[in-house]
């Protein structure tokens, strides 16, 4: 098959094989990637509790959003950089796991809940950001803390699989 | 001795239950892993500014204040996922040496947070009110970083040495 071909072809390039058949270099990576996600989650969580009402709920939402929101897309890119090398060194074993699979797919869940936040949610910001958000924003909030905790396990399942 | 705790630990009813359900360990991971993202992402908004990264929004005083219970609950629920993950594998953690670096560090980490809250209760300027307590405030603020990394890599580092 010709994805599993470019799989293959992939994690023989050198600086793949070279983290599949190093001792240290797939801890670190793995490392980097656990303490960038660690941010990822905490600043979604923080914007998420706020949707749902839990916390920080005297500040503007977009203020919340605005402070919180640049670290969680600069970790999310230091999370991608990791995992996307980590994938590269066993990119056949992890396209075939099934954990990773899920992880993958609420990934790209989670980014289509928060695009759709940010188009739909936000259209009458002003009307609620420093009051209760409607009922949609605080379902966009629940579906990501949901999502987000299924990444975590599902990240979490790919090391207890492979 | 710690090693014939830990052989009399595996043994027990309680340890073998958790050993023998393949879904427990990852499940109590899973939890453990985001209390880390509260906890460390509190110290962080804490920590940056102290270290004086981040200057705008709410006092210090607030960022603490409001940060205080989220640090706490999140350390009590990281003792208890973690005090049942060592009853389901006592060697992986009590033997290992990357463990008590991170227990170490972990100490090392609520002892900052502590006094950083006692001195805020007293008085909501003490880390601001002069230059030398902005130095402290900016010193412990980039120990707080270190180590809330440290215990990351840590933590990590107990699956591979």
């Amino acid at each position: 098959m010709a994805l599993e071909q470019a799989l293959t072809r992939l994690q023989d390039l050198p600086l793949p094989t070279q983290i599949r058949e190093s001792d240290w270099m797939f801890p670190t990576i793995e490392t980097v990637h656990v303490f960038a996600l660690v941010l990822v989650v905490g600043t979604i969580m923080t914007v998420d509790l706020r949707l749902l009402g839990f916390a920080n709920k005297e500040r503007p939402f977009s203020q919340v959003a605005s402070e919180m929101l640049p670290w969680t897309w600069a970790a999310f890119a230091v999370a991608a950089l990791a995992g996307m090398l980590m994938f590269s060194s066993k990119a056949l074993t992890y396209y075939s796991n099934i954990p990773f699979r899920l992880k993958m797919a609420c990934l790209l869940l989670a980014g289509i809940n928060m695009a759709m936040f940010h188009w739909l949610g936000t259209r009458h910001l002003e009307a609620w950001d420093r009051g209760r958000p409607p009922r949609a924003a605080k379902l966009a909030g629940g579906a990501s803390l949901l999502l987000w905790a299924t990444i975590v396990a599902a990240g979490r399942w790919i090391g207890f699989t492979t | 001795m710690i090693k014939e705790f830990c052989d009399w630990l595996s043994g027990t009813n309680v340890s073998v239950a958790f050993q023998s359900a393949n879904w427990f360990v990852p499940t109590v991971q899973t939890v453990h892993i985001i209390s880390i993202a509260i906890l460390l992402t509190s110290v962080y908004v804490v920590s940056f500014r102290l270290i004086g990264l981040t200057r705008r929004g709410q006092p210090l005083a607030t960022l603490v204040a409001k940060s205080t219970p989220w640090v706490w609950i999140t350390l009590c629920v990281l003792l208890g996922t973690g005090i049942l993950l060592t009853i389901t594998e006592p060697a992986r953690e009590l033997l290992n040496w990357a463990f008590r670096v991170k227990m170490l560090m972990v100490m090392a980490l609520a002892g900052i947070l502590l006094v950083v809250q006692v001195r805020l209760r007293r008085s909501p300027e003490y880390w601001t009110e002069s230059r030398t307590r902005r130095l402290a405030a900016r010193a412990i603020g980039i120990a707080a970083v270190i180590i809330g990394a440290g215990i990351v890599t840590a933590g990590r580092w107990i699956a591979y040495v």
